[in-house]
């Protein structure tokens, strides 16, 4: 993130004009630190120029210029100063908001509260707490609203307002005017149950807490009496109270435990709760027993300490993974849905989605994506299909041509009319790919409840063992005997093993900048033999970059490139990123787009056309972008696609660390063939469908390899789903996302390695963590049958054996992030 | 000894108003946003401009 308080000169601001502030921007612009002070991208040509405290700022669009300034009258310049990210960029054309002021969508999201209603909202644009305190800020001070909270970890916004005083879309402008898009979040219902959920548990580990705290006291004093000169009432007193103290843990804080335990029963299945509820259950119950015979001990601080710790460890593994399925979440951008349908006598009207039939006529403007499949009515029209197809150039179309859902409008409008809706469209037909490949995923065994629920019977058993055993031996010590049995092997150590290693390492993947949504994700990752790559967005950018230039009558390529990238540079054209990394001085005027052709502007003077062969340079059309003067042909360049910069380091990284690589593309053989060269992969296969893709990894893993996917696109969503473990990236499609195990929010392919590597330590650890809970119960174990060990000393033992496993994990912590290139 | 019968049910009753207290506090939602308050300490309080009628709501929920 470039540093946006560097920038401008201290100091009074003099006329300067405008050419020479452009040069000087230039200048830096080549240096490549002059950033917009609202949003840190980077400076067009000629930025909007403000004076903020005695210094120009530069800025990148009227909108960030707007922003900046109503946030500095607004008296909210704190902003600034506070916050440790750049700002969204802010969208001049306010998106149409009067879609949320709808009936039906209210209905669906808003709750009523008392003066009026209450939604929650997601944003994409929140990166820091100074977000959050800036949205609080400028939304409370808009007439009718009742109350705002921003949170800047869950990308959330809970807004109350009262309707009849002011319509949600005009508070909803004021937050898009910000640069922060709102997005619907889940239905209010979903949104206050989770936020009940998080209430409940954080109340039974305050409680749980508070109890264990009291319940330890409480039997120090019982403990530090070791030579019996507490009086038989004082201790039965003692005793007495700390029952008292213990239940409620036991009860309201381990009812998440107990629960557990009552289910796993009914499934004739022993795992981890029945180990944990059992083992509270016993210490709990015994002591009560004791309580009331006047028996020798108590072990109502384990019970306590069991169910406080435990619940730490769910707690911690239950917030990280809370935080990044709620990330995941606002990646996926539900809006109301609505499509521009075209009535029979040619007015347009905005219409949800699900009121689309077959035979409609509905309207795409440039960019937006395609409500649902259909055939072309226009001449011809270009339809980005990279998500739904892997095709990395935007494909033509005319008339008649099929349309899909999902695919987006590209360069000029479109109108289509409709032939499938709802379920028949091929999106639909891949989310139930998805929801197939889901159903049949080989199915994981969980150590974790394997080795539980085995040591769960062989426990039970020995434990009736030892107390027949010692009735015959010694009666008056059967009793006591069995329950240093099973305090001593309580296994909380074994259970606190997984997830503590987990929580620590689902923080140390988040910082990765991998969101981890499915708990089995990492052990696969772990085990993983084989790693398959989509190409488009993946390996490649979806943005093309500069390949081979020609150029005819003359004029040098540097020359050429020079005025292409100036006409491109402020055009907003889809392939302007292309020409984004050639530094020219030029600035182009009277630029003017001209839909589906190219454009044109003067550069030095000079009229220049850029675009397609018959535009520019009265040539045939070859697929090419052509620079010329309308009819003679200067120039022609080739764009390619872009192999992502860390492409070739992240590919050699997982090759040394053993993984075998492949590479299935929907795209055609000679951009996967160049790929498969450049980065030396041995195992590549084009112009593959999602079926192909799903059979090849179902081919690897009938051969007993383990898969890992890594794709972006919507046809890569089933073999996301059908993978043994799948990582989509995070700018990719948001059906790809909820296919798969983890999601890349870095857009950097180094951090895959880095979580393969974390995912191999988490499984050492966690072999260790098991190895030390085992051998630990092992040497203890037959100490406690031969009547060696004093249930006390049994709970120090069990606790100090809990400290080691969960202070193992938290090395897990310790997590270096890879440098991502830009 | 008999002390500890006042000591006692003195610490359980501490017990209680720190539960009740706790109870209170998630109840009321002060757990909710545990990253946002943090920064409203770094900032100095100046009135609001009359750009519109402000409406006291509850801060940070």
């Amino acid at each position: 993130m470039a540093d946006a308080w560097t920038l401008g000169t201290a100091g009074s601001v003099h006329p300067i004009d405008a050419l020479n502030v452009d040069c000087a921007v230039d200048a830096i612009n080549q240096v490549g630190f002059e950033t917009c002070y609202h949003c840190g991208e980077a400076l067009p040509a000629s930025p909007v120029l403000l004076d903020v405290d005695g210094s120009v700022k530069g800025f990148c669009c009227e909108g960030c210029l707007a922003a900046a300034q109503w946030i500095r009258s607004s008296d909210l310049g704190d902003y600034y100063r506070l916050r440790s990210a750049a700002g969204a960029r802010v969208d001049v054309e306010l998106s149409d908001l009067a879609v949320w002021d709808r009936d039906d969508v209210l209905a669906d999201h808003a709750s009523p509260v008392t003066g009026g209603l209450e939604i929650t909202l997601l944003t994409d644009g929140m990166r820091c707490a100074a977000c959050a305190w800036l949205i609080d800020r400028a939304l409370q001070r808009v007439d009718g609203v009742l109350d705002v909270g921003a949170n800047a970890v869950t990308g959330r916004i809970r807004l109350a307002w009262d309707p009849a005083r002011v319509p949600l879309s005009s508070v909803l402008e004021r937050l898009t005017f910000l640069g922060y898009r709102p997005y619907l979040a889940s239905g209010a219902v979903q949104e206050r149950e989770k936020l009940a959920d998080r209430r409940r548990w954080l109340l039974r580990l305050g409680i749980a807490g508070l109890g264990a705290m009291q319940t330890m006291m409480l039997s120090e004093a019982l403990y530090l009496d070791v030579n019996h000169h507490m009086a038989l009432y004082t201790r039965d007193f003692f005793r007495w109270v700390t029952f008292l103290v213990c239940t409620p843990v036991v009860f309201y804080a381990g009812w998440p435990f107990l629960l557990g335990a009552w289910r796993e029963w009914r499934e004739r299945h022993p795992g981890m709760d029945t180990l944990v509820a059992g083992s509270t259950l016993l210490a709990y119950l015994a002591s009560a027993v004791e309580t009331v015979r006047g028996g020798e001990h108590v072990w109502y601080d384990a019970a306590a300490m069991f169910v406080f710790l435990l619940l730490c460890a769910r707690m911690l593994e239950q917030r990280a993974r809370r935080i990044a399925s709620s990330q995941v979440d606002a990646l996926a951008r539900a809006r109301p849905a609505l499509a521009v349908r075209e009535r029979p006598d040619g007015t347009r009207e905005s219409v949800p989605l699900t009121a689309l039939q077959v035979g409609d006529v509905a309207c795409m403007a440039a960019g937006e994506a395609v409500p649902a499949d259909g055939v072309l009515l226009d001449e011809q029209a270009m339809f980005e299909e990279a998500l739904l197809t892997g095709e990395s150039h935007p494909v033509a179309k005319a008339q008649g041509a099929p349309v899909f859902a999902g695919t987006v409008c590209h360069e000029t409008p479109a109108r289509i009319e409709i032939t499938r809706v709802g379920s028949a469209t091929r999106l639909s037909q891949l989310t139930r790919l998805v929801e197939q490949a889901q159903a049949h995923r080989p199915p994981l065994a969980r150590v974790a409840d394997r080795v539980g629920s085995g040591f769960v019977v062989a426990l039970l058993i020995a434990s009736v063992a030892v107390f027949i055993g010692w009735r015959i031996h010694d009666p008056s010590r059967a009793f006591e005997v069995t329950l240093s049995l099973l305090v001593i092997s309580c296994p909380c150590a074994l259970s606190l093993a997984v997830p503590a290693a987990l929580a620590a390492s689902h923080g140390a993947l988040a910082r990765l900048g991998v969101l981890s949504l499915r708990a089995e994700g990492l052990d696969s990752l772990a085990r993983a033999t084989d790693i398959v790559f989509d190409k488009t967005g993946t390996l490649t950018r979806i943005d093309p970059s500069i390949g081979e230039v020609q150029t005819f009558g003359g004029m040098s390529a540097d020359e050429a490139l020079a005025i292409a990238a100036g006409l491109e540079r402020d055009s907003g054209h889809p392939i302007a990123a292309a020409f984004a990394s050639v530094l020219t001085l030029r600035t182009a005027s009277g630029l003017r787009v001209h839909a589906g052709q190219g454009l044109s502007g003067r550069v030095n003077g000079a009229e220049w056309r850029l675009g397609r062969g018959p535009f520019a340079a009265n040539q045939d059309d070859d697929g090419r972008l052509w620079l010329g003067d309308g009819t003679t042909a200067v120039a022609r360049f080739t764009l390619e696609e872009r192999m992502r910069a860390e492409a070739r380091v992240a590919v050699n990284a997982l090759r040394e660390l053993g993984l075998r690589l492949h590479l299935a593309s929907g795209d055609a053989y000679g951009a996967v063939e160049r790929l498969t060269r450049q980065l030396d992969i041995d195992d590549a296969h084009a112009r593959q469908s999602s079926e192909d893709k799903l059979a090849l990894v179902r081919k690897l893993q009938a051969e007993g390899r383990v898969v890992a996917m890594v794709g972006d696109g919507l046809n890569d969503a089933p073999v996301l789903a059908g993978a043994d473990v799948s990582l989509a990236m995070g700018e990719g499609a948001s059906l790809a996302q909820r296919a798969a195990d983890m999601v890349l929010t870095a857009p950097s392919l180094l951090r895959i390695p880095a979580a393969v590597q974390l995912a191999r330590r988490t499984q050492r650890i966690i072999r260790q963590n098991f190895a030390w809970a085992v051998g630990y119960n092992v040497l203890a174990l037959p100490l406690a049958v031969m009547g060696q060990v004093t249930p006390s000393l049994a709970a120090l033992g069990m606790a100090l054996s809990s400290l080691m496993v969960t202070a193992n994990a938290l090395r897990l912590m310790r997590v270096s992030v890879p440098e991502s290139s830009p | 000894m008999i002390i500890l019968l006042m000591l006692i049910p003195l610490s359980l009753m501490l017990l209680a108003v720190a539960i009740g207290s706790f109870v209170w506090a998630v109840r009321k939602g002060q757990f909710d946003d545990m990253e946002t308050p943090a920064i409203d300490i770094l900032r100095e309080d100046r009135p609001f401009p009359p750009d519109a009628e402000h409406t006291e709501g509850r801060g940070h929920g």
